[in-house]
């Protein structure tokens, strides 16, 4: 007999001699945990309910269970609040509210111990050519963490899903077996604990810390480049991981490769994995994403708006949510949505291309890109971390604003407009040639136009 | 069981320990109160089975023994005797009450059926003065809402840290966080707790108003909130309750570090003119907060299809840049209500982040509020 049986004898019996009412209230949540040779121990779900039990209720409880069994001789009670129960059905409750406009502490919904967010699954997660690679690579991890691929590194720009993805993995893991331990950790708040440990001389706690995680996950790595301390210290932490095949999953808005001030031991290593990218849906995959966006939300809007939507917002799957909720939240206000208030609502999310590439925006994307201020480009110097920069700087112009090459070369300091086509050329040829470049032209265009 | 008690003691008593009875059909004997004898006190007790009340007072005791009658009969009862002497005594489970012209008999249940309040070993406590915890709680307790999802932000959260005691409280959308110094003995590390909505509320009722250090007893699964007689060295009343299970949110990381805009207001006048805004401020209670750039003055303004429009100005201190934020009316209103200086400082952070009130001179009190999304 299992102890549950066991239990259900108990109170079977237990009816007979006390009042339905007294039944009710003591009994409920009650069993017995364990069993050891004489001992029985019983969880019982508060306070008032072990006083009363161990007080009013103990020889007759023992008294059965030595009627039923007659090894056990003595018992114990224990509190033990029933929690599990509860916190399953909430999940559900959550998930039926619709959204508000009404702000939240974001920091809520988030599980304490592993960081994540249980709102990132696979299951929300859309799936279209852009990212397939990505989410195939990160099903693997999931089932499989720290050995198909390790580490697993997601790059792409910002507000394409790279998160969820990692998140997704995260809490697909964390679900499934409780033995593992997950973290979710993003680069800026991994580079300040390092930067604290530091200071209060408590390094060695803190990669101690880090020590007993099975899947690491840091969000935005390239935070990282040019921290040099922080890099050796992370250098260190992910060494002990991989060589104890714990899973490290990383994401980035670049390649490896293309993170500038990177310790070259580092790039290596996160080069020795699966790289995957992520880039813009397609226009067929962001109606899916509005679609799947409006279930969850529990609303329903009219096809054309959503195709209306997805044919303009091109930016990224942040925006693209960003233009939903605007409109879910002035349809609570004045109820019906059609085109016309669409557009007019939605005019700050339309994308313009001539409105989003600017002289300015190219200018401090560049820079940005490549770790620079925006004045040193301008620099009337021969150095070769400025001059490439310079040129892709001017390349873009030409192609993607049109700019005349004499009015490329007086923007940049009176040049002469030969030195403008040079560059034009120059960054032409080496397009075709060297992946590299493509790759890093790429990912600027794709940040000026996401910006 | 047979005492004499002063009639307005008797009626202190029955008012606390009657508090959290109420009609509970599953069990009714958690509608009584019990009534025990202790040493040279009578002792009143109640439970609902989350929390437990006891309360003592000092009588003659001629015969022990204890009584369990309905909590509500007795307290009406007694509160219509005239002040005088009152005897009790308790025959056959029913208790007979004389005062002068009265003698009244009430049909009672059998002790022994009364719920046992569990009690503690945990000697060791840590005290705060009564009056600035009643004041504290009160400042917090509401912001905390009923939440079954999230059980662990249903309720107050208590933590100890040297010789200071943190409360907060939160309903997701907002968060107040008091700190009270506390008197005698410093925490031994940091020892932290959430205590439930009601009994936080019932201890504000209970013992506001009264002077002396309350005593903060604790185990893993409870708490006693005990303030002493002022004659003697003997508790004059104890609130016991369950702790909410669960670990609180991290929720220093919500209080937000920078901000965009920092606005130094008169509380009245701010307060006046957001519940006017209210008044114009449709379904969602939105109350738009403007700044415009080089101003001094702050606009505040609210729209409604049906009713109308409402704006107006204040005059403020303004640090930093121009601001265009919405909130729920109600949550500024809260949140002011619990600032008693006469100035507030009002920080709002980036787009769409949480925003701070707070009194100016009293760096004890902070309210944190999330806008309404950005239209």
């Amino acid at each position: 007999m299992n102890n549950s049986e066991l239990w259900q004898s108990v109170l079977a019996q237990m009816q007979f001699h006390i009042s339905k009412a007294n039944f009710a209230t003591w009994f409920k949540n009650t069993e017995i945990i364990s069993k050891k040779e004489e001992k029985i121990i019983i969880s019982v779900p508060n306070a008032f309910s072990k006083e009363w039990l161990s007080n009013k209720y103990n020889k007759l409880i023992l008294k059965i269970l030595h009627d039923t069994d007659e090894s056990i001789k003595d018992l114990d009670f224990i509190i033990e609040p029933q929690l599990k129960g509860l916190l399953i059905k909430s999940n559900n409750i959550e998930n039926e509210k619709t959204e508000d406009a009404q702000l939240k502490f974001d920091e809520f919904k988030i599980n304490k111990e592993t960081n994540l967010n249980p709102r990132y699954t696979f299951d929300n997660f859309v799936v279209g050519s852009f990212n397939e690679l990505a989410h195939a690579a990160a099903l693997a991890v999931a089932d499989n963490p720290g050995l198909t691929y390790n580490p697993l590194f997601i790059y792409g720009g910002t507000g394409l899903g790279k998160t969820h993805l990692m998140q997704a993995v995260g809490n697909k893991i964390s679900d499934r077996l409780k033995k593992e331990k997950v973290k979710y950790i993003s680069s800026e708040k991994f580079v300040s604990a390092i930067v604290s440990a530091i200071r209060t001389n408590s390094m060695e706690s803190f990669k101690a810390s880090l020590a007993p995680i099975d899947v690491l996950i840091l969000d935005d790595i390239q935070f990282i480049a040019g921290k040099n301390k922080s890099q050796e210290e992370f250098f260190h932490v992910f060494n002990s991981l991989y060589e104890k095949n714990k899973q490290i999953i990383l994401s980035s808005d670049r390649p490896p490769n293309a993170i500038p001030e990177l310790e070259e031991r580092l790039r290596s290593r996160f080069e020795g994995g699966m790289i995957a990218d992520v880039s813009l849906p397609d226009y067929e995959t962001r109606l899916v994403i509005l679609k799947t966006k409006t279930k969850e939300k529990g609303v329903d809007l009219p096809e054309e708006i959503l195709e209306y939507i997805a044919t303009n917002v091109k930016k990224n799957i942040r925006e693209l949510e960003g233009a939903l909720n605007k409109l879910l939240v002035s349809s609570k206000l004045n109820q019906t949505i059609d085109l016309e208030t669409t557009k007019k609502l939605l005019k700050g999310f339309i994308f313009s291309p001539f409105d989003v590439a600017n002289y300015k925006k190219i200018i401090e994307t560049v820079a940005k890109f490549y770790n620079l201020d925006e004045k040193s480009l301008f620099d009337a110097t021969r150095k070769k971390e400025i001059v490439r920069p310079r040129q892709i700087a001017m390349f873009l112009l030409r192609k993607e604003l049109k700019y005349s090459f004499p009015a490329i070369a007086r923007k940049f300091g009176g040049k002469d407009h030969t030195t403008a086509i040079y560059a034009y050329k120059k960054i032409l040829q080496e397009n075709e040639e060297n992946n590299r470049l493509t790759e890093e032209l790429n990912l600027i265009k794709q940040r000026i136009y996401s910006g | 069981m047979k005492i004499e008690v002063l009639k307005e003691n008797l009626k202190n008593g029955l008012c606390v320990v009657e508090r959290i009875v109420g009609k509970n059909l599953s069990l009714p004997i958690l509608d009584n109160v019990l009534i025990n004898t202790e040493d040279n006190f009578l002792s009143l007790s109640s439970t609902d089975l989350e929390a437990a009340i006891k309360f003592w007072i000092l009588v003659k005791i001629i015969k022990k023994g204890k009584a369990v009658v309905p909590a509500k009969l007795l307290s009406n009862f007694v509160s219509l005797l005239p002040n005088e002497k009152v005897i009790l005594e308790e025959k056959n489970q029913s208790l007979t009450i004389e005062c002068k012209n009265f003698k009244n008999q009430i049909q009672g249940f059998n002790p022994e059926e009364f719920p046992i309040i569990p009690e503690f070993n945990n000697l060791e406590y840590l005290e705060v003065d009564n009056e600035k915890l009643c004041y504290g709680l009160s400042q917090i307790v509401d912001i905390a809402s009923p939440s079954q999802s999230r059980p662990e932000i249903s309720g107050i959260y208590f933590i100890f840290s040297k010789n200071i005691v943190k409360i907060a409280a939160t309903d997701s959308f907002r968060l107040a966080e008091k700190s009270i110094t506390m008197e005698g003995v410093s925490a031994k590390g940091d020892v932290s707790f959430i205590l439930p909505q009601k009994p936080a509320r019932e201890i504000i009722n209970i013992l506001s108003g009264k002077e002396g250090r309350v005593k903060i007893y604790f185990s893993p699964s409870q708490t006693i909130f005990e303030l002493p007689m002022k004659e003697i060295q003997h508790p004059a009343v104890q609130i016991t309750s369950r702790l909410i299970e669960g670990e609180y949110p991290n929720y220093e990381e919500i209080i937000p570090k920078k901000f965009k805009t920092k606005l130094t207001l008169r509380r009245d006048e701010f307060l006046n003119q957001i519940k006017a805004a209210a008044l114009f401020s449709g379904k969602i209670n939105e109350v738009k907060i403007s700044v415009s750039a080089g101003a001094k003055e702050v606009e505040i303004s609210s729209k409604d299809y049906d009713v109308g429009e409402s704006h107006s100005n204040i005059s403020a201190k303004i640090e930093g840049e121009a601001i265009e934020t919405s909130f729920n009316y109600k949550f500024l209103v809260d949140g002011l209500l619990n600032i008693k200086s006469s100035e507030v400082i009002f920080e709002l952070s980036k787009e769409d982040g949480a925003c701070i009130l707070k009194p100016v001179g009293d760096a004890s009190y902070i309210y944190v509020v999330m806008p309404i999304k950005a239209t």
